[in-house]
């Protein structure tokens, strides 16, 4: 039997071991995780933005298709560009400096990505909603970091879930069905954002906001609620970037 | 010590073979039903599994006579969620797309059963070199069935076959489309936990059978 004084005293010993052996891992690698966790957020913009998936798939493609083709600036909720240092804005607390980063090609805007996050279940979720240059229709939505169940929340990040956002079937008069993207705004133009429906849309006929209504994931309804809240919350922000987007083409 | 006598061949090939971790003792099983959707993801899932087991097998032969018995469940436990926090973190700077599909199951190699029963039953009681062969037998016997189970699910879940590469995985084969255009249709059931029970269930009865075990009734 040990005494225990020599038992705290071994403790301490790993204690201090262990720890020295992960600091120095962690310091030896951190770089390159702080590069991993920019390409991520890089890759997830563009991928909200519809790019092929062909350029996305090293850290350096990443970064050179982002520099060529993505314009990232700021906004405030009036609507008028802000200085900033995107990288290091805050998208959930900073209210009024929004990030915003528009796909352009040939000077004419393509997409339009903007951050979302909020609370789910567990965790914030982080992602990026992209919109066509209507602002009115969605071009795509990536979620990049939670801390869901996974199975359960987590699969909001998967591409089952996200593809609700831009398949929405539509009923032809001749009827065959045409897939068309899920919309933000209602008939009078107001931002009206899209719900996460817990049990799945109704797409009878009698269900005129289907347009506006994504299937929610079983057994994880408080995840889909959060996205709901923070979807509408985030869009409005942006509300009157938004509308001069659609009325003049740009900022 | 002779490391390669029969002694230390039967460390190594017993719990791959008639004494497997997850097939006989039934142990690990979270994480053999979780990364086994995709045979990538096992297989690095394996490579860290072997890296945690005989590295904390090793390091606890080695202090064994100095540890206090009545704070060695909590110094295997330091020792093992150490060595599975630096896996974690050079998989997220060495292969970030592969740790953010693995998520949580790498962390949980913490409580993954086989590491600490290894400690506790051998490696507190063996010297270093037999607790590392025990170490690479057991986490190659665990790594041995999380590949073949993640290799039919993959296979008849998702229709492909997916090698780790430094990014998203390199699909090694898949099914042709003339197949499915021909009629064939994956499992989608294999892609979900339900599916890895089944094909898991299945892997024990067989190995069983191989291994010549019956269960007292």
């Amino acid at each position: 039997m040990h005494s225990n004084n020599y038992t705290l005293f071994f403790v301490f010993i790993v204690t201090v071991v262990l720890g020295t052996m992960l600091s120095f891992t962690k310091d030896s690698v951190k770089d390159l995780q702080d590069q991993n966790l920019k390409a991520d957020v890089q890759k997830t913009i563009l991928r909200s933005l519809n790019f092929d998936e062909s350029l996305l798939l090293t850290n350096e493609s990443i970064e050179e298709t982002f520099k060529i083709s993505i314009d990232a600036k700021c906004v405030n909720v009036e609507g008028e560009i802000v200085d900033c240092n995107i990288e290091e804005v805050d998208i959930e607390k900073n209210e009024n400096i929004l990030p915003i980063y528009i796909r352009m090609d040939n000077d004419e805007v393509q997409g339009i990505a903007l951050p979302i996050a909020g609370k789910g279940l567990w965790s914030t979720i982080f992602g990026y909603i992209a919109l066509n240059p209507d602002t009115d229709s969605v071009l795509g939505i990536q979620f990049y970091k939670h801390g869901e169940t996974p199975g359960l929340g987590g699969e909001v990040e998967k591409k089952w879930f996200t593809d609700n956002f831009v398949n929405h079937p539509l009923k032809l008069p001749n009827g065959e069905i045409q897939y068309i993207p899920k919309k933000i705004r209602d008939k009078s133009g107001k931002i009206v954002s899209i719900k996460v429906v817990k049990g799945g849309v109704d797409y009878s006929e009698s269900n005129t906001s289907s347009i506006h209504q994504v299937d929610g994931i079983s057994g994880a309804t408080v995840t889909a609620d959060g996205v709901t809240d923070f979807l509408l919350e985030d869009l409005l922000r942006y509300e009157k970037t938004l509308d001069k987007i659609r009325d003049y083409g740009t900022i | 010590m002779e490391l390669f006598n029969s002694e230390s061949k039967k460390i190594v090939s017993d719990p791959i073979n008639v004494n497997n971790p997850i097939s006989l003792q039934v142990l690990g099983i979270c994480s053999a039903l979780a990364v086994t959707i995709r045979l990538d993801q096992a297989i690095i899932m394996t490579l860290a599994v072997v890296f945690v087991l005989c590295s904390s097998n090793v390091i606890l032969s080695l202090i064994r006579n100095y540890i206090p018995s009545r704070v060695r469940i909590v110094i295997m436990l330091s020792v093992i969620a150490s060595l599975v926090s630096v896996v974690d973190e050079l998989l997220k700077a060495y292969l970030y797309d592969m740790s953010k599909q693995l998520s949580v199951f790498v962390g949980l190699i913490i409580t993954n059963c086989i590491i600490m029963g290894r400690a506790e039953a051998f490696a507190l009681k063996h010297g270093p070199s037999k607790a590392f062969l025990d170490g690479l037998g057991n986490s190659m016997g665990y790594g041995l069935i999380i590949i073949i189970v993640s290799f039919f699910r993959e296979l008849f879940g998702a229709g492909t076959i997916t090698l780790p590469d430094g990014g998203a995985g390199y699909v090694l084969w898949s099914i042709p489309e003339s197949w499915y255009a021909a009629g064939y249709e994956n499992i989608g059931l294999l892609v979900l936990s339900p599916g890895a029970f089944i094909i898991l269930g299945l892997v024990i009865w067989i190995q069983r059978e191989f291994a010549g075990v019956e269960e007292d009734a």
